[in-house]
């Protein structure tokens, strides 16, 4: 029997309105690779955060190697020998593949880099992961999977004991993951553990002996042998029985008239193709596809931010065309509620007043472009009491609200404009459960009041549940729209079937 | 009455008493020390009259910081500003109304042209003011070389001169310029989408804010200001020559900075540029009073700037820390 390289016991972890983390137990086996699976929200980040050395956990024990450990930065986590290869790349782009590769320790003699030592150790970490790349190209010209490996071969030459890759194959080809398996596998003959991140059940089942999944904060399955469930039961263990089952009545709406937005044969500049569907007034229409997909980026096109290249858009059955946010915003009505609220979406400096009036402002100017700070705030303060945002005034700034109330405020700001049309990305990432269901009814009252919504989420319990039509997305084109009878396992077996049929395909 | 046209906290600066105190307690001190003369209303007339151009720089460089970025040209646009207006009266007898108004759409147009460059090659203010502060420089040099030019209208030279009730029109003119100011961005939506762009270009592009407008608008009025600062420059000078302006660049960054606007964008402080313009020309007065050597001046203005810019540093980071904890 091995002793684990690495165990975590009983781990708690809380955010501002958020228990990340909520009891998660994980023992990690030399030369094996364990498949850390979990919806979006259900933990995974922190816990990985965690592991590298990004955030502290509040309590539990984290033991590497026999040795207790809590680790206070990144590099204390790498000298330690945990690797780890994120979704966003941490490479100098103007270094070489060997520079890179040993970014972390260079090799030096006598105070200066030596180049043939660094070329060595580069060359045996790649001749190690048996890939051939040349030591001298630089890496920005490489494709994003040679960049990976990369990142793999640096955490190789540091000599990491656990490996984490943290949704690898989101953005490469089924080809280039195939070899990134392999890869995986070498590393766990070498007795290295691996941990993987992944959304994909399909290529879980292919690669990984080991499974932790997490939910809401827990570990439902805590380190158990993959082979002895099947996939259905996973996802069970993922989405848990109560939420995907949650019943939602279906919603009358009537699609005799012209419908609130209608795109036909949509072509943008960032490369969607023949991008067809409609939404009516008072509908909620589900985009649902898998990351990468081009959905957040169509939203982002439709507020003007990149160009349509061809097709035919109509707003109330009249062609319009969009040609700046500010078109968009005031003149049709489109509203765009951001994935991403803490970079994009708020001004995190500035009060809750200011949050919501900002689309307001050329609204209310009279002359001289001047604004009443009063209507300003009488605006504010009817949407932060509609919403019931929690604050304790309209001059509390947006950055020191809790998630919740922040998503609340960037959805307000498209109320206050009275926009008739609202895309809404992906608005419950990060936001714990009770939060989740509140913000839910918010969506299909808004909804009710005749609001046409477009809603963007990978969380496809969330999508069944609020939708009452899905449009499938995959590779920057609408696949088809699915009249959603919100029946979970129906409607997830029929949407994923469609999206598998794509990616066999390609 | 400034702190009235200072809406409560929408990112403005907190309009605290620190500078007014510091500005109060430093004169009452160096008016004792000098045994009353700084007291008497010709002293006071000086030193107001000559407060006027930091408190309009200060504002023209604030405008800048408050869309996060910077403008190094300042000193350079005045100079070029001041020398055409100059020559243009002394050499081409240019009437001084119409002097001004070629000198003020001057200066705009120089303002515009930095947002525009900005806009276009979307780098930082800072670099294409570097670049257009090099070529201002030249412009200056050729319009005046090395002559002083100082044979100008002498009623704008008496106007520099006049006052109401002790108080000089150069500094009531700057202070009605920043009481517009401040209106603008207290009370427009221009001025408020402009404060949007300083504070996060993303959010307020997809709220349907021009940052392109909004980086164009900061240039441009800096560039007005400049051009008043320009104004008032050669009403308050005998002369002209190629060193005006070469002293503008630190007072520009020292008054909003010492004022409470941060560097990183979406601030404004109107009352605090003012209140620091006041502290620093006080250091100006203290050197004259004890007959120190100019450099001091730069020497102690250099170590305010520094602790100022630290100090705002660890006070955010702090405040940041509590919103984590607190919300823990």
């Amino acid at each position: 029997m091995t002793e684990p390289i690495l165990t975590a016991h009983n781990l708690f972890k809380a955010f501002p309105g958020v228990r990340a983390l909520n009891g998660v137990n994980l023992t990690l086996l030399p030369g094996t690779i364990h498949a850390l699976l979990g919806e979006n929200g259900a933990g995974k980040s922190t816990l990985i955060k965690i592991l590298t050395g990004l955030y502290q956990a509040d309590s539990g024990e984290l033991v590497l190697a026999g040795r207790p450990f809590d680790f206070k930065s990144p590099h204390e986590a790498t000298v330690a020998g945990i690797g780890v290869v994120h979704q966003e790349r941490n490479l100098v782009p103007n270094f070489s593949v060997a520079e890179n590769i040993t970014l972390q320790d260079p090799p030096r003699s006598f105070g200066v880099v030596n180049k043939r030592i660094q070329r060595e150790l580069a060359q045996q970490a790649l001749d190690t992961l048996g890939v051939e790349l040349d030591l001298s190209d630089k890496v920005t010209d490489l494709s994003v999977a040679q960049m990976q490996l990369v990142e793999i071969a640096k955490a190789l030459v540091i000599e990491s004991k656990v490996l984490l890759l943290d949704e690898p194959t989101a953005s490469i080809t089924e080809v280039e993951a195939e070899k990134l398996f392999d890869v995986c596998r070498r590393l766990a003959a070498h007795g290295t553990a691996v941990i993987f991140v992944s959304h994909k059940l399909e290529e879980v089942f292919e690669l990984c002996d080991v499974v932790t999944v997490l939910r809401d904060g827990v570990s439902v399955l805590e380190s158990a042998k993959l082979s002895e469930f099947t996939m259905d039961q996973i996802v069970d263990f993922m989405v848990g029985r109560q939420f995907a089952h949650r019943i939602v009545s279906k919603r009358d709406i009537d699609r005799s008239g012209t419908p609130a937005l209608r795109l036909s044969g949509i072509s943008t500049s960032i490369g969607h193709r023949d991008v067809s569907f409609d939404v009516y007034r008072g509908e909620v229409v589900g985009l649902y596809g898998l990351v990468g997909a081009g959905r957040s980026e169509l939203a982002r096109a439709l507020l003007g931010l990149h160009p349509i290249i061809s097709g035919q858009l109509e707003l109330n059955g009249k062609a319009i065309r969009i040609k700046h946010v500010r078109d968009a915003v005031h003149k049709h009505g489109i509203g765009y509620v951001t994935e991403n609220r803490k970079d994009e979406g708020l001004f995190l400096d500035f009060d809750v007043r200011t949050n919501i009036a900002v689309t307001i402002w050329q609204k209310i100017a009279k002359r001289f472009g001047r604004i009443s700070v009063v209507d300003e705030d009488r605006i504010a303060s009817k949407y932060v009491e509609r919403l019931s945002i929690k604050v304790s005034s309209t001059e509390q700034l947006a950055g020191q609200l809790s998630g919740g109330n922040q998503q609340k405020v960037s959805l307000a700001r498209w109320l206050a404009a009275e926009t008739r049309i609202l895309f809404i990305d992906e608005p419950t990432v990060g936001i714990d459960v009770r939060t989740k269901a509140a913000f839910h009814d918010l969506i299909l009252e808004l909804a009710d009041q005749g609001l046409a919504i477009v809603l963007i989420s990978s969380d496809l319990p969330e999508v069944v549940a609020l939708a009452d039509r899905i449009v499938v997305v995959h590779g920057y084109r609408t696949l088809e729209t699915i009249e959603n009878d919100k029946d979970y396992p129906t409607m997830s077996k029929r949407i994923m079937t469609r999206i598998q049929s794509m990616t066999k395909a390609a | 009455m400034m702190r009235d046209l200072i809406p409560g906290r929408f990112a403005f600066g907190k309009t605290n008493l620190t500078l007014p105190t510091i500005l109060i307690i430093g004169y009452v001190i160096l008016a004792a020390d000098s045994g009353g003369t700084l007291l008497s209303k010709q002293a006071l007339r000086g030193i107001l009259a000559y407060l006027a151009v930091p408190i309009i720089i200060g504002l023209a460089q604030m405008v800048v910081l408050a869309i996060g970025q910077m403008n190094l040209a300042i000193g350079a646009m005045g100079g070029a500003t001041c020398a055409l207006m100059a020559t243009l009266m002394a050499d081409h007898q240019i009437p001084v109304a119409l002097a001004l108004i070629i000198g003020l759409t001057f200066a705009t147009l120089l303002g515009v042209i930095n947002g525009i460059l900005v806009v276009i090659t979307q780098l930082n203010g800072f670099i294409i003011t570097l670049g257009t502060m090099t070529i201002l420089l030249g412009v200056q040099y050729r319009l005046v070389r090395s002559f002083t030019v100082d044979k100008y209208s002498s009623a704008l030279q008496e106007f520099g001169q006049q006052n109401i009730a002790g108080v000089p029109y150069l500094f009531i003119i700057a202070i009605a310029v920043a009481a517009v100011l401040s209106l603008y961005f207290a009370k427009t939506a221009s001025g408020r989408n402009l404060l949007a762009t300083g504070g996060n270009a993303v959010a307020a592009r997809l709220s349907g804010i021009s940052n392109v407008r909004s980086i164009i608008k900061a240039h441009l009025i800096s560039g007005i200001l400049v051009g008043v600062a320009s104004g008032l420059s050669i009403a308050s000078l005998s002369g002209i020559n190629r060193s005006i302006g070469g002293d503008w660049l630190l007072p520009s960054f020292a008054a909003p900075i010492i004022g409470g606007v941060l560097l990183s964008g979406g601030t404004v402080a109107i009352f605090g540029t003012v209140m620091a313009a006041g502290v620093v020309r006080l250091v100006d007065v203290a050197r004259a009073q004890y007959s120190l050597d100019p450099s001091w001046v730069n020497f102690v203005l250099g170590i305010i700037v520094l602790s100022t810019v630290a100090l705002s540093e660890w006070r955010k980071r702090r405040a940041e820390e509590n919103r984590i904890t607190v919300r823990a």
